[in-house]
Formats: C-alpha cells, structure tokens, sequence
C-alpha cells in the first residue's frame, strides 16, 4: 500500500481518497465523512515526515472505518437509527492501534445495522452497491468497507465478521478479506453483535497488507479479556503441504468451477489435496441462528433511550420509552434476530434450542479438529452463490441466512479465514474462495494466500 | 414483552411469521445427536483473566457520560416515574 | 393461629468491601459521594464496552464461601440475568447461575441451631433511582458494586430465628472482612421467602419479602406475614406467590408482583468473561488467612464469659479480636460490655482501643485490690481520652488519685490516727461492747482519711487487730 513519503504527501493522500469517495457518492458507502480532522492529522503526518520523525508504519494510509466502531473521531451509528449517532467519548483499542502508526480514517462506511445482514439491505441508511454491479447487493454486513476497497477510494476497511460479515462482501467485491481467530484483536469500543463469535478484521487489496495490519492491531487489551496473548508475530509460518476441501458442501455453477481451478492451481504448485468429511457442519447454520440471536438480544439490551441514543419523544411512561425508542430505532431485522434470541434463551425452550445449539458447536469444533489433523488449511467457497440482486433476498430472511451456510461454522469454532479473489463470473461478478486454518495459524494462513496463492 | 418493542400489528404479523420460519429452520438440530457432548459457550482457551483491585482514571468522566443521555438534571439521567 | 408452621428461607445480598468495582477499575466505596461520580464507561454501558473482573473480588468471594463452611467451586462461571430497569444499564446483570463459585455450606447460630447455604455467587449490584413527582432519576455509582448473594435452605423456622440468621451472616460477613456492614447504606439487605403449613403437610405457596435492610425490619415482616398468610388461610383463601415490598412506616408488606407477571430472566453464560478455575492451593490458602469469626471466638471464650455478656460483644468484632489479646477476659469482657457499650460515643472507640498491655496491667491491678472497681473504671474510660489514651494505666491510677492503699504499714499508720481520732471513741466503745456493726463506720473513716485510697478488704482485718 501506498504510505506517505517526502514524495507523497499524506495531504495528498487523504484528499485523492476524498475526492474519490465523493464521486462514488452513487454506491451509497459512506455515511459520514471524516474530511476536516483527517486533513488535519495528514497535515501532522507531513510535518512529522518533513521533520525526520518517525511518522508510523501506516503514515498518511486513508482506511474507512466499518460504522460499528467506536472513535472520538465523528459519530458512530452502527447503521442504525437508535444510536442517533452516538458521539463517542472513547475510541476503540483497535483503531487507537492503527491510528498511532499514521492511519487516517477518511469516514464511516455503511453495514447491516448491528452488522445483522449478509447484503447491506438491512441500514437505516440505505443500501450500499455492488462495486461491479450497481443492480446488485454488496454483501454485508460489511458492505461499505468492501466497496470502498474494491473501488480504490481507500488502502484499506475495518470490518467485523461474526458470521461471515468480511468474507462474504469481500468476496462480492473481488478484494481480500480476513476473519482472524477468535481473540486476535480486541473487542473494546466495537458495537457488540455476537460476543462469542465477534472478529475485527480487515478488508485491502493484497494478503501483505493484511499481514502488515494485523501486526499492527492484533495483541492482548486488558480491556477486552478474551484477547489472546500476543502470538501473532512470534507464531511460526508452517510449510504448508495439505489442503483439504469439503465434500459436503453442494458447490454449483461458476463457484465449482472456480473451486476446481483453485484445485489444480495447488496441485500444480505441489500442494497434495485432502477430501474431508464433515458431515456435521450441515448444522452449523441452525447453531448459528440460535447462538448469535441470543447473543444479539442480550448485546442489544442496553439499547433503551435511557442514557444514550434515540429517545422517542412522544413517550410518556418508561414503558413507552423502552418500547417506541426500541421499535423506531431497530431495523426489521434487528427486531427478528432480537426475537428468536429471547425465543431460544426463553425458560422452557433453553435446553431444546440454546444448550443443544451450544453442545452441536462442541461437535463442529472438533469436526474441524479432526480436519486440521489431515491437512494444513481447508479451502472452500464463501458463499454458495455470487453476489444477488437488491431486494432479492430481502422478503425471505431465512433465504437471506442460507447464504450464509459456508461462512458461518468458521465463527462458531473461532478459526482464522481469508477470503481472496479468484475470478469472475461470465457476466463480470466477483468470486472468491475462503482459506481456512486451525487458531493461531493467522500469520501462516497470510503468508501461504500472499506466496503461494498468488 | 422480552423484546421490549411496541409493534403495530402489521409489523408484529409480519415479524410473527418470519420467526415461525426461522424456528423451523433452526428446529433440524433436533436430528443431530449431542447425548453426553459438553457445550461450548466460548471458543477461547483461557482462563482467570483478571485485574489488581486499584482505582483508575476512566477515558470519559460523569460529565462526558452525562452528555450522552437524552435527558439529565442534577447529574442524574432523568427517566419517566418509575412505577 | 398457632396451627401453622412457618417456613423461611433467606437471600441475603452482601456487598464486598473491594476498593473497585467489580468489572471496572472506579471507586467501590460511593457514600457521600456525589451522584454518577463513581461511573465508568463500563458501568455506563456504553456499546462496545467489556467487563474487566476485579480479582480482588474473586478472592473475597473464596474467603466468604470459607467463612460460610461451604464448598469452594474450583470452576465457576458468569451467567447474564435479563430484565430491563433504569438501575441496569445493560439490561442485564452478570450473575452467576449454572455454575457459582460458593456450593453448599452452612451458618451455625449461638442457639447451637445450624442454617443451610444452598449455594452463595457472584454478581453486580445495580445503580440506584429517586422519585419525584412525574419522574425519576438514575444514579448509577453503585452499579456494578460486586455482591454475593447467599441463598439458604429452608431452615428457618421463626421471626426470631430469621433475625438471628441475618445478624449471624453479618457478623460472619464482617469479621471476615469481605463488607463494610454498613446496613443503614445497604452493605448488606435481605429477601426473605415465607411459607406457611399445618404440620405434617407439604410446605405452602411463599410469598417473597424484598430488600430489607435491617434485623429489625426482618423479624418484623416475618411476624407480619405470618398474621397476613394464616388469616388467609384461615379463611380457607390461598397464598399468592408473589413479591411483596416492606414498610417499616406502616409495619406491612404490600404486593408487588405476582408469579403470573414474573420476569423470565433468560439466563444465558457470559460470553465476555473467561471461565475462573481456580487451584485446591489457592482456596486452601484462603483458608489459612481467614480472620477469626463468631463461632470461634465462643469457643475461645466458652466458660469464661457468660454467654449473653458475649453475645452482646460479639456486635463488635474490634472488641472480641482485643479480648482475645487480653488475659483477664472475664474483667475486661466487663469493662467492654457495661462500661464501653454504655459510653455514647463507643462507636467511635472502637476504632480507637486501649492496648492489650493497657488493659492486662488494668486487670492486673484490679485483681490485686490496688485499685477499686470504681477506680478501675474511672481509669479505663481515661483510655479514650485524647489526652491520656496511650499513657499505662499505672500512670493514669496516679493523675487521677485513684490507687487504693495497701500497704499494711501505711495503712495501720492511718487507722491509728483514726482510733485516736476522739470523734471515734463513742463508736469503739460500742464496739468493745459487741456491736459489730459500727466497724462499718470505723472502716468508712480510714476511707475518708485516706481520702479514698485505702482498700477497704485491707484495712478491716486491721482494725479488728487493733480493737481487739
């Protein structure tokens, strides 16, 4: 990535990176721009280059910032309306991280509210285009930062990926993707979906670059206490030799075909190919589905229009407050995710839903245990079809969710996955292919896509 | 109730029949057998994670904090009579 | 009325005495403070914020579950317990249900009576509301104070049994030094669930008494719902289960919540906190550091003391703890129990004690007669006196004149002076003459020779000597 130089200056930078997000006005990425104080810190990281400081790792590097993340820099909405947006007084561990080495956020971009959603249908503010097919959804949630990679306005996005939220987009938008292990990088000061499935992580252009800002933002936070100690410099890069594809995936069309290109490709490249039987994995969208609603309807408790956020205003009793500030302030599908989580953790459905959700995880978790016995890492699909049309999934949420299928048993056993681009489809559409490996293999995962994927 | 929502009735059908969806798709975990398999409720390995007892100062004070609430008086978040 | 039989069980919330808050690193201790003054962003629930666990608190947590004889939990877990209130910023509270760090123990109380602990957990307090006309205001430095809750068997079977409980707890609470016990600021506050039955049959629909702050207001409501619950029965009407509030204005409980209305919590396990596991050596040495509580201290006094005397003294733990430094308990006890108990400002005493050689050398002195019980006292109180307090006893018997004379030398120096006194002839002719009873009178005139200091066990033997 381009970083700023006595040649190139981050002035420069952060205004090209402007410029350009205001001309793509059209794809709906952005919901706020971070214009006056990102010219500012450029105009610091130039003095700091002109004086021979040391002006970061990132220096001048414009990024866009997924809108569920806390900054003392512009509001936060997490695209959504009850949040009213929310001007925070902390900022989040990770973005402190990227921030002290030079990166400067030019503004927020657009997300499924509370990051529910798999197309960025679901924002209070609206629908952010696919970059190669303004007819078509973005993917989500993190739909604003993918197009924003995908389109060149920025080096890099923040997202955060609870169930496939980076690597589907990604993977729509023809740019790299990645989920790192459950504990990678804090938590602190991101709008909480799933806490137990929750990833920072980020969107660029090459796995380099996502190697360089995963050095950066990942590491133990006495603020976030399921951070893991510091591993991902020191861990070791693996000699990869296997990788295992999944027989029971029903991969069809233009996604088979790119799967078994991807094959050959590491074949040719020496790497033995490993079929693996997961026969359980088929039920980890159901587990996904109750886990993470419960997890939602708790998360999105404190959303109550009584210390922060929207309040309605017509609300006369506390009851009303909760009520009217709650339904004007979620999306539809923040009230659905809300309702089958109160469902599962109900007494009387607990045991049937939650606990036997939680105890099938155990099974997925050691289904891919036994995988990473047979092979280094495992490559599948993304999601079962390239990007779809907008409006065409919005009617049927559970239609919406079984995109999901191949992204969400990643979450739910907290490995590290990259998405990457392969191809496209004949009628221009991104494809992309996910590599996944056992936790802590993130640096090993990065290394392999960026030597031996390329 | 649990949700704490104050759904018109178009809105409250709508969602009633996407839930009754959606707990059907769910309800397949019925099939799989999970007889004597411990659950797993955090795919993180550690444990005893904790800190020293000592005050410190927070990254917002009261004032910051008080800010965001919709409405405030005499450094309290001021709600409707509780009943 | 005496047909039925009253069931209890007691819940009993206890906050710990930590310099943090549970989940966040701000002052624990929010009296006199101004309101959301001890709030961080945690305790806010701003999105995005985590909980940060307070060790400390897991450690007294230990300590308590020891003094409690129960069962540490060497895995225990945090669970969020739902409901939506202004005092929950979260909308929810981290408890522990599925696997809590206390199991099963028990309280032994002074009448030899032993109540069973179910189990005791973790959890966070929450903040606290004011009511105005047409609103009310939210202050929030207690949320997130960390609490255990103590939750017994039904074992309690009286109003006076469940006011004996509760005191036991705190006691047990306080020496143990995981809270304040400061009731009057809610340190410690109590529910208690009531049932009642004929003998012999199973037990009756309970109705829960909640928040009570004070022994008082507990034997008190239990007397009240007794009446309340059997005149219902009596009646041949049913026992709702319900939450009811208590008033110690009007001495009633008053409905709260029905069972039909009752919340569904949805429990679900903490995903933002690291199980604790912790090792058999750590919870052992918990156990070695543990502070002497009640029940040891009445076995280390047991025989020496009368046992009303010690249970009196047994409020306060700073008295037993110096007792059991002393030597002469039986007199000190006593000292402690009607001379300093008596004072108005004991409370602030007891943050300020004698000496254990300050009070041995008293004793000491008491017991060989040089100084009088009256004397002894006047002498003990100078103890806290600003001025006097670290000064020996010896030292404080002389300021204020108050040895009694002993020496059988001087002492015989004076009763002369007194049988030559002619004042007295009349009275040591009556004497002589078989009344017994004016040597009283001949005693009091050493006395008031001596000018108070001549020990009057001491000075009888010589008179009698001398008219003989």
């Amino acid at each position: 990535m381009q970083i700023a130089s006595k040649e190139v200056s981050a002035t420069s930078l952060v205004k090209a990176a402007l410029e350009k997000a205001k001309r793509c006005e059209n794809y709906n990425i952005f919901i706020s721009l971070n214009e006056e104080a990102a010219l500012k810190k450029a105009q610091e990281i130039d003095e700091k280059i002109k004086k021979g400081e040391n002006p970061g790792k990132l220096a001048g590097v414009p990024y866009a910032l997924k809108d569920n993340f806390l900054s003392k820099d512009g509001n936060t909405t997490a695209a959504s309306k009850i949040l009213e947006p929310l001007k925070s007084p902390i900022t989040a561990t990770s973005v402190k991280k990227l921030e002290d080495e030079g990166a400067i956020m030019i503004g927020r971009v657009n997300m499924d509210a509370f990051a529910h959603g798999s197309s960025t249908e679901n924002s209070y503010f609206g629908p952010t285009k696919n970059s190669k097919d303004e007819a078509r959804v973005a993917g989500g949630s993190s739909g604003g930062s993918a197009v924003a990679v995908a389109l060149d306005i920025v080096e890099f996005a923040t997202g955060t990926d609870t169930g496939g939220s980076i690597r589907q987009p990604a993977s729509f938008n023809g740019v790299y993707g990645f989920k790192p292990t459950y504990g990678a990088i804090s938590r602190y000061g991101v709008v909480a979906m799933a806490s137990s499935t929750d990833c920072v992580g980020f969107f660029a252009k090459s796995a380099e670059d996502i190697d360089l800002l995963m050095s950066i933002a990942a590491g133990q936070d006495p603020y976030d206490l399921t951070t893991l100690p510091n591993y991902y410099e020191t861990s070791e890069v693996k000699d990869v030799k296997k990788v295992g594809i999944i027989k029971d995936f029903d991969v069809k069309g233009e996604i088979k075909e790119a799967l078994e290109k991807e094959v050959e490709d590491l074949k040719a490249k020496g790497i033995e190919i490993v079929e693996l039987e997961m026969p359980t994995l088929k039920y980890a969208l159901a587990v996904y589905y109750i886990v993470v609603p419960a997890e939602i309807s708790s998360n999105l408790s404190r959303y109550d229009g009584i210390r922060y956020g929207y309040r309605n205003k017509d609300a006369k009793s506390l009851d009303e407050v909760y009520g009217k500030s709650r339904s004007d302030g979620f999306m539809p599908e923040n009230k659905r995710r809300i309702m089958i989580g109160n469902f599962v953790l109900s007494s009387g459905f607990y045991d049937a839903y939650y606990l036997k959700a939680q105890k099938a995880r155990t099974l997925i978790i050691k289904e891919y245990e036994k995988a990473f016995s047979k092979c280094d890492f495992i490559l599948s699909p993304v999601t079962p079809n390239p990007a779809f049309k907008l409006g065409e999934k919005t009617s049927d949420p559970v239609s919406m969710y079984l995109e999901d299928v191949m992204s969400v048993p990643i979450n739910l056993a907290g490995l590290p996955s990259l998405a990457f681009p392969v191809s496209e489809t004949k009628d221009g559409l991104s494809l992309g292919l996910q590599l996944i490996g056992p936790r802590r293999s993130d640096k090993s995962l990065l290394d392999f896509a960026e030597r031996r994927l390329k | 109730m649990l949700s704490n929502f104050s759904l018109e009735d178009a809105e409250a059908e709508a969602l009633g029949q996407d839930l009754s969806q959606i707990i059907e798709y769910i309800s397949q975990l019925d099939e799989l057998d999970t007889e004597g398999i411990e659950p797993t409720y955090q795919v993180f390995e550690m444990e005893n994670v904790w800190r020293d007892d000592e005050i410190k100062a927070q990254e917002a004070d009261r004032e910051a904090l008080l800010a965001l609430a919709p409405e405030a008086e005499d450094n309290q978040i001021k709600v409707p009579k509780v009943l | 009325m005496k047909d039925y039989e009253i069931t209890i069980g007691i819940e009993c919330h206890v906050q710990l005495a930590t310099k943090t808050k549970l989940f966040s690193e701000v002052d624990n201790d929010a009296r006199e403070k101004e309101p959301n003054s001890c709030v961080s962003p945690v305790d806010y629930a701003l999105p995005g914020m985590l909980p940060r666990l307070n060790k400390e608190a897991v450690r007294m947590a230990v300590i308590a579950g020891h003094a409690l004889n129960a069962k540490i939990n060497l895995l225990s877990r945090f669970d969020r317990k739902h409901y939506y209130y202004p005092d929950l910023p979260k909308g929810y509270q981290i408890s522990q249900l599925y696997q809590p760090i206390i199991g099963a123990g028990y309280v032994a109380l002074p009448d030899g009576t032993k109540v069973r602990i179910e189990h005791a957990h973790m959890e966070e307090d929450a903040g606290k509301l004011s009511h105005f006309a047409g609103y009310s205001l939210v202050d929030l430095n207690r949320a997130g104070t960390p609490l255990i809750e103590i939750v017994s068997e039904p074992d309690i079977h009286s109003a006076a049994h469940a006011r004996d409980y509760c005191k036991e707890l705190w006691r047990i609470m306080t020496y143990a030094g995981v809270c304040f016990g400061d009731l009057y600021n809610g340190n410690m506050r109590f529910d208690v669930n009531i049932s009642l039955a004929k003998p012999g049959e199973p037990l009756g629909t309970r109705a829960e008494i909640k928040n009570l702050n004070s022994f008082r207001s507990v034997e008190r409501a239990v007397e009240y719902e007794y009446k309340r619950q059997s005149k219902l029965l009596d009646k041949g009407e049913k026992v709702v289960q319900e939450t009811r509030g208590w008033s110690d204005d009007t001495g009633e409980t008053t409905s709260q919540r029905s069972k039909e209305e009752a919340q569904d919590y949805r429990y679900m396990p903490e995903p933002d906190i690291p199980p604790i596991h912790l090792t058999e050596e750590f919870v052992e040495e918990m156990k070695v550091e543990m502070p002497k509580l009640p029940e040891d201290y009445r076995e280390q006094f047991k025989g020496q003391i009368a046992d009303d005397t010690l249970e009196i003294l047994l409020d306060y733990q700073p008295l037993v703890e110096k007792l059991g430094e002393t030597k002469d308990v039986k007199r000190v006890s006593n000292w402690f129990a009607s001379v300093l108990l008596a004072e108005e400002k004991s409370a602030e005493y007891l943050n300020d004690l004698p000496s254990a050689k300050q009070l041995n050398d008293l004793a000491e002195m008491t017991e060989k007669a040089e100084l009088s019980s009256t004397g002894a006292k006047e002498v003990f109180l100078k103890f806290f006196d600003p001025q006097m307090k670290n000064r020996d006893a010896r030292e404080i018997a002389k300021e204020l004149n108050v040895l009694q004379e002993n020496d059988t030398g001087a002492l015989e120096a004076i009763v002369d002076q007194v049988l030559n006194d002619p004042a007295c002839a009349q009275a040591i002719a009556d004497y002589k003459a078989g009344s017994e009873k004016v040597l009283g009178f001949l005693v009091g005139q050493v006395m008031k020779a001596s000018k108070g200091k001549a020990n009057p066990a001491a000075v009888q033997p010589i008179l009698k000597e001398k008219l003989k």
